[in-house]
């Protein structure tokens, strides 16, 4: 194998790792116009799904006026966002539900460990551009951008636009980094897939403002599965103004990636193929 | 007609066996359901405790926190992945293995059903609901209530279950299962009263609730679980709706599947 050309730490692996994506970027595009239909039922089932969600945000509002001192539009604002950086990390690494679910468990996986790329590069890039993902993505902005301006969030600001695509990157890593942990555990009890989508499911509670749960679920929603980070955190940030706890978003994202990461390293030296 | 009951009770035994071998997944499958119940539970107990005391629908805080979790375990009760089942029968080929056998094949997919969903009254529905009423007072049925509450469930079930049928049947036509899985999903939640209850949905919404039959899925056991009725002709008009729509439901499945069924084509053959 080709140490130089799979090592991304060099400039000229990073450039070969670059290339590539952008290569399969393309063949997903591709993919995506041949199966016109199918992108589009899930596109409009995905749709519904988040108009309902709105429809019942705008009922509970029509009975209080604010809720845990959120308004209505600070409430869309937040379950925009929070779709962004959920959305971000569907477009790119979906693929690692397959490792939960099946590739491991069938042996399977085996193809991605002959081949000359980083395994983990090698499983995610089965699915770049997922478009699932870009429905999201789509539905997400149109929101921030309907709530962002009825608030008078000064979207357009150098400070905003540096700041809240940084956020959506951080939440997206913060999802992946559940997911690959969650994956990881596939190594050593071969089928993780439920536990993956109990985790998932966690992330349900990142649309609503946190402030809304108990105490002991805030904390975990901060600190433990820290899904708090890719939605409250820095919607809070956003409409306040007021840093709050996004000063830990970069040292919880960075802690949630090393863990990840930890966890798949020791995970693919303990795997072991299918017997026969 | 003893035998064909026997040929189906194989099936119900099949359906058992296979609850028996993915046990640990009602663990999962109880964390998960507490999850999703906890986020509507949580949001709509927000509302009922704001200071304006505003009372969406006449409920009250332990009566809104019934509602809510036991609409959210019948969802649970409902999905029965039948829809899933049967898109991936069509998709694989497997139907034409089904066809083949000596029995109906949407019979035969109830029959594997119902161990599954005894099992996750049992083992996910049950501990839930213990979860939530050590968190949180509930309001519990008296035993007439809970009569009543029994018959609209097992009723609802049914009525879910055709529900999923007919969702399945798009396999024959498209292959984005899980587009239309969505769609069924979320419309079924929206006027079902699982996400919001009917006496709390503003009027038009309400109207055309009541005019779809999902309402009788979640909405009107709920409301017998609650006693959330005036006299019992009252109760016994909802049980009547409900068993109406879903005699309705079960034929338009099985007059869907006639038509469709010649129209299977497996793998072009």
């Amino acid at each position: 194998m080709n140490r130089a050309a799979t090592a991304p730490a060099t400039l000229h692996g990073l450039l070969y790792y670059a290339g590539l994506t952008w290569f399969l970027c393309r063949v997903s595009l591709r993919r995506l116009v041949t199966y016109r239909a199918d992108f589009l039922l899930g596109a409009i089932g995905f749709v519904v799904r988040t108009g309902v969600q709105c429809l019942l945000i705008g009922i509970v509002f029509n009975w209080v006026p604010t809720l845990d001192g959120w308004t209505r539009d600070e409430v869309l604002f937040l379950f925009g966002f929070a779709l962004l950086p959920r959305g971000l990390d569907r477009l790119f690494t979906d693929w690692l539900w397959f490792v939960a679910g099946r590739l491991v468990y069938t042996g399977e996986f085996d193809r991605y460990l002959v081949r000359p790329l980083r395994p983990l590069y090698s499983i995610v890039a089965e699915r770049f551009l997922w478009p699932d993902g870009a429905a999201e993505l789509i539905v997400g902005i149109s929101l921030v951008g309907y709530a962002g301006h009825r608030l008078d969030v000064p979207l357009w600001s150098a400070g905003t636009l540096v700041v809240a695509p940084l956020c959506v990157l951080c939440g997206a890593l913060i999802y992946a980094s559940v997911k690959l942990l969650c994956a990881s555990l596939a190594f050593w009890v071969l089928i993780s897939h439920p536990t993956m989508h109990a985790a998932n499911q966690v992330a349900e509670f990142a649309g609503f403002p946190v402030g809304l749960y108990p105490a002991p679920f805030q904390w975990v929603l901060t600190w433990v599965l820290p899904f708090a980070f890719t939605a409250t955190v820095p919607v809070a940030y956003l409409l306040s103004g007021e840093p709050g706890q996004l000063v830990w978003l970069p040292v919880v994202t960075a802690g949630a990636v090393a863990v990840a990461l930890a966890a798949w390293t020791r995970g693919l030296a303990a795997y072991r193929s299918t017997g026969n | 007609m003893a035998g064909s009951v026997v040929r189906y009770l194989a099936f119900v035994g099949v359906g058992f066996q296979s609850v028996l071998r993915y046990r640990a997944s009602f663990f999962v499958s109880v964390a998960t359901t507490a999850t999703t119940t906890a986020v509507v539970v949580f949001l709509w107990r927000a509302v009922y405790q704001h200071p304006s005391h505003p009372a969406p629908g006449g409920f009250t805080l332990p009566t809104i926190t019934t509602y809510l979790l036991v609409a959210q375990l019948l969802i649970r009760l409902h999905d029965n992945r039948v829809d899933s089942e049967f898109a991936n029968d069509i998709m694989t080929g497997n139907i034409a293995v089904a066809l083949a056998r000596p029995a109906r094949y949407p019979l035969m997919r109830f029959c594997l059903a119902v161990p599954v969903i005894v099992a996750d009254l049992l083992l996910v529905a049950l501990p839930v609901l213990a979860l939530f009423a050590w968190l949180f007072p509930l309001r519990w049925p008296g035993a007439a209530d809970l009569a009543l509450f029994a018959v609209a469930a097992a009723c609802s079930v049914v009525l879910a279950f055709a529900v999923n049928l007919i969702t399945g049947m798009h396999a024959i036509v498209t292959t984005n299962t899980w587009g239309v899985t969505l769609l069924k999903t979320t419309v079924v939640g929206l006027f079902s009263g699982g996400l919001v209850p009917t006496d709390a949905m503003p009027a038009p919404l309400a109207h055309a609730a009541a005019l779809l039959p999902f309402r009788s899925m979640i909405d009107t056991p709920v409301r017998l679980f609650l006693g959330r009725y005036d006299t019992t002709a009252d109760a016994l008009r909802l049980l009547a709706h409900q068993a109406l729509w879903t005699a309705g439901t079960v034929l338009l499945c099985a007059l869907l599947w006639r038509r469709l069924v010649v129209r299977i084509g497996v793998l072009r053959g």
